[in-house]
């Protein structure tokens, strides 16, 4: 869009490579082509301007939808072999399992706690225990990863509790936790790495970061020894909250350290990343838009100089952001 | 709207609240009240089918407050606390051991079906890849003499080997168990709509009472419908049970029990102590003072999902948002609410360029009773209920829609 005149309406939409598939609701009958990283859903022209009552669009629609109560009718089920079996352990809100297997996300989520931290104290079976945080749980019962029990009581047969719904994780889970800012979609795929830093119930008007993001693949990121995350995510409630004052910014961004972007990264981008940057993740009854808030590095780049741009700086890529230079 | 094929759901149905949201787990609700209702809600969860991709959301689907608050307006919804719920039912023990012991039967059952389903995919692979030989091997005629049943489920298992490929493989590779939910649910399309055609007759069939008490259940919420129309055929019935597999439900009801409110008016009026446990009967929803307009919209048969996307309240579809695009970006306004037209051009040109119209929306407000109004709305209670009929004439909606004239 770099040479539109802005004050031409634009009459076609966005090109299609910059339309995220996510921002409209989608067709479940696509659902079989949209997994892995590979989407192949039809980009624009799918869907109709308006009801216009023939037949072949309310087939349409009736199509549509029972694929989409076919997709959500799905049942998580565990095969009695290698199920990791998880319960709830209401006094800590958080689910313990011993030794899980089968699934590689067990190398990365869940935590076993030392003798002291232990919520079921220091028994023989401590060092096979590994804890799940309430996040961690909904998300790995989303899945159909673990299957998730109640406490176990005296007359449960066979010492494992009653099955755990995936409405109740919810209400258990998360039903306590207020300023919790939502349900929101912690486990975007691309950042497979889960919430690490245990949210403090915020009521008051102060901001804070409420996740940090580690990237699937994350070189740095190991159980013990987590390294710093490549976002921090602040959850903001769009019906509760007005826009942040910059009182809330700066004391947001005090609370993070001191991260400039590497040095030959290009000056665009390291303009952007600014010295310390977090995202606010503001979400609206289930929908969510993220805002990346940065300290903007101007005091560190010098704007007038123009050689020593990084490797991987194009000319004529940035040649429709020229007006910024001339105000 | 023609959609026969979705089952029927029990009206009023319960709309669960936990930390100031509404949620509903029931897919049978949840495809109830977008057809029947025009509310889409939000989906909020993950598919455990495709968990690798945001493109697609699963159970939960979160309900705006506006949209359950118009639910129970409607008297076709109400409110359960669904903490408490669980408490009560499940660790405070108030759930009886004959709950307890049907539910423990009826997963197991759940699991025994799941777990023979998993094997008949298997042998159904078996045969995709003995048929597939015999394709490669050129004597496609050959295809005549195999029997009847013998074809059957190959050809399913080579048609979905052939759409979904990829999602086989992925999930597999990422969780194995989820790559076994995978085959597991994948006969899809025409098996789960027999399942819930069949379902209303089958208590013909002379079905075991004890399915009967757990499935018949007025919540009509048991998850595992598309599983347990198998377990009525007799032939399948008659062999042996493979060890079951543990079931996750997508929903607590049944066990748990919700109960309606005894009726509109007693419900507004908390005079009788001895209300049920789990039902919070005198709570509506709160909403914003944008609820006149969101019901107004809706009225005219519009549907309106969150609109933060957009950077408004609502975006208002002209049908069903799988099918198509949204018309307006709606901003509720009090009547004399003073506004910046700095706003008016902000909205009309992120309008204009996504070829949506900017609206907003108010109640319109005679001279005589300015002052209190949308207070009033907020608050809550009865008097909101029957906008629109006669009586309420004043409280007309008034739209108005703005466009960037790009002059």
């Amino acid at each position: 869009m770099d040479d539109v005149d802005e004050d031409v309406i634009p009459r076609s939409g966005p090109p299609v490579e910059d339309i995220d598939l996510s921002e409209e609701f989608q067709d479940f009958r696509f659902l079989g082509t949209a997994t892995g990283n590979d989407v192949k859903i039809p980009k624009r022209g799918e869907k109709d301007f308006e009801p216009h009552a023939t037949a072949l669009q309310s087939n349409t629609l009736a199509t549509s939808r029972q694929a989409m109560h076919n997709a959500l009718s799905f049942q998580r089920v565990h095969a009695p072999k290698g199920v990791a079996l998880a319960t709830f352990h209401p006094d800590s809100n958080m689910a313990y399992a011993y030794n899980p297997k089968g699934s590689p996300l067990f190398a990365r989520m869940g935590q076993v706690f030392s003798k002291g931290e232990d919520p079921l104290g220091d028994d023989g079976l401590r060092g096979q225990r590994m804890w799940f945080l309430p996040e961690e749980v909904i998300y790995l019962v989303e899945r159909g990863t673990v299957d998730l029990r109640w406490p176990a009581t005296e007359d449960d047969e066979d010492e494992r509790g009653l099955p755990m719904s995936l409405q109740a994780a919810y209400a258990m889970f998360l039903g306590e936790q207020q300023g919790l800012g939502a349900l929101i979609q912690w486990y975007d795929p691309t950042d497979t790495h889960v919430p690490t830093a245990p949210q403090s119930p915020s009521n008051d008007a102060e901001i804070r970061v409420t996740y940090d993001v580690w990237k699937p693949g994350s070189a740095t990121f190991k159980k013990s020894d987590h390294g710093p995350p490549d976002f921090r995510i602040a959850v903001v409630d769009a019906r509760e909250t007005t826009a942040p004052s910059l009182q809330q910014l700066s004391s947001l961004l005090a609370t993070l350290p001191y991260e400039p972007s590497k040095t030959d990264a290009q000056l665009y981008q390291k303009l952007k990343h600014g010295y310390k940057n977090v995202i606010l993740a503001i979400v609206d009854q289930g929908v969510v838009s993220y805002l990346r808030i940065s300290d903007a590095a101007f005091g560190r780049e010098k704007l007038y100089e123009r050689a020593g741009r990084g490797p991987g700086a194009k000319r004529g890529g940035r040649g429709g952001r020229g007006r910024g230079r001339g105000r | 709207m023609a959609t026969p094929e979705l089952p029927a759901v029990t009206e009023p149905f319960p709309i669960f609240t936990l930390a100031h949201r509404y949620l509903l787990y029931d897919i049978g609700t949840i495809s109830h009240i977008r057809a029947h209702h025009n509310i889409p809600g939000v989906l909020i969860g993950l598919l455990p089918q495709a968990p690798q991709q945001n493109v697609f959301s699963g159970i939960p689907l979160e309900l705006m407050p506006e949209e359950a608050r118009l639910l129970c307006e409607k008297g076709v919804g109400y409110i359960v606390d669904d903490v408490r719920a669980h408490k009560q039912g499940f660790l405070d023990r108030q759930m009886g051991e004959e709950e307890r012991r049907v539910l423990r039967e009826g997963l197991r059952r759940q699991g025994v079906v799941a777990a023979r389903q998993v094997e008949e995919k298997a042998e159904g692979k078996k045969l995709a890849a003995m048929q597939r030989r015999v394709e490669s091997g050129g004597s496609v005629e050959n295809w005549n003499d195999l029997p009847e049943d013998m074809l059957r489920p190959a050809s399913r298992a080579g048609r979905s080997k052939k759409g979904k490929k990829g999602q086989n493989r992925d999930s597999g590779t990422a969780t194995p168990e989820a790559g076994v939910n995978g085959e597991a649910m994948k006969p899809d399309g025409e098996d789960t709509m027999n399942g819930h055609a069949v379902k209303p007759h089958a208590s013909a069939d002379g079905d075991g009472d004890e399915e009967e008490s757990l499935f018949g259940s007025p919540m009509n919420s048991f998850p595992a419908r598309p599983l347990t129309h198998r377990s009525q055929d007799t032939s399948t019935a008659s062999r042996r049970d493979p060890e079951p597999y543990g079931i996750t439900p997508a929903t607590s009801y049944p066990p748990l029990t919700a109960t309606p409110p005894p009726s509109r008016s007693s419900a507004v009026n908390p005079t009788t102590p001895t209300e049920e446990p789990a039902t919070d009967v005198h709570q509506l929803p709160d909403v914003p003072p944008s609820y006149p307009l969101y019901r107004h919209l809706h009225s005219e048969g519009y549907f309106l999902m969150p609109g933060l996307r957009f950077g408004c309240q609502y975006t208002a579809y002209p049908g069903d948002p799988l099918r198509f695009h949204s018309h307006f970006l709606c901003n509720g306004m009090g009547w004399d609410d003073e506004f910046d037209l700095l706003d008016l051009v902000t909205g009309g040109r992120m309008g204009t360029g996504v070829k949506k119209g900017y609206l907003l929306g108010g109640i319109e407000r005679k001279d005589e009773e300015r002052g209190g109004r949308r207070g009033r709305v907020r608050k809550g209670g009865e008097e909101v209920v029957d906008v629109g009929k006669g009586s309420r004439e004043k409280e007309v909606v008034r739209t108005f829609c703005i466009e960037w004239g790009g002059m």
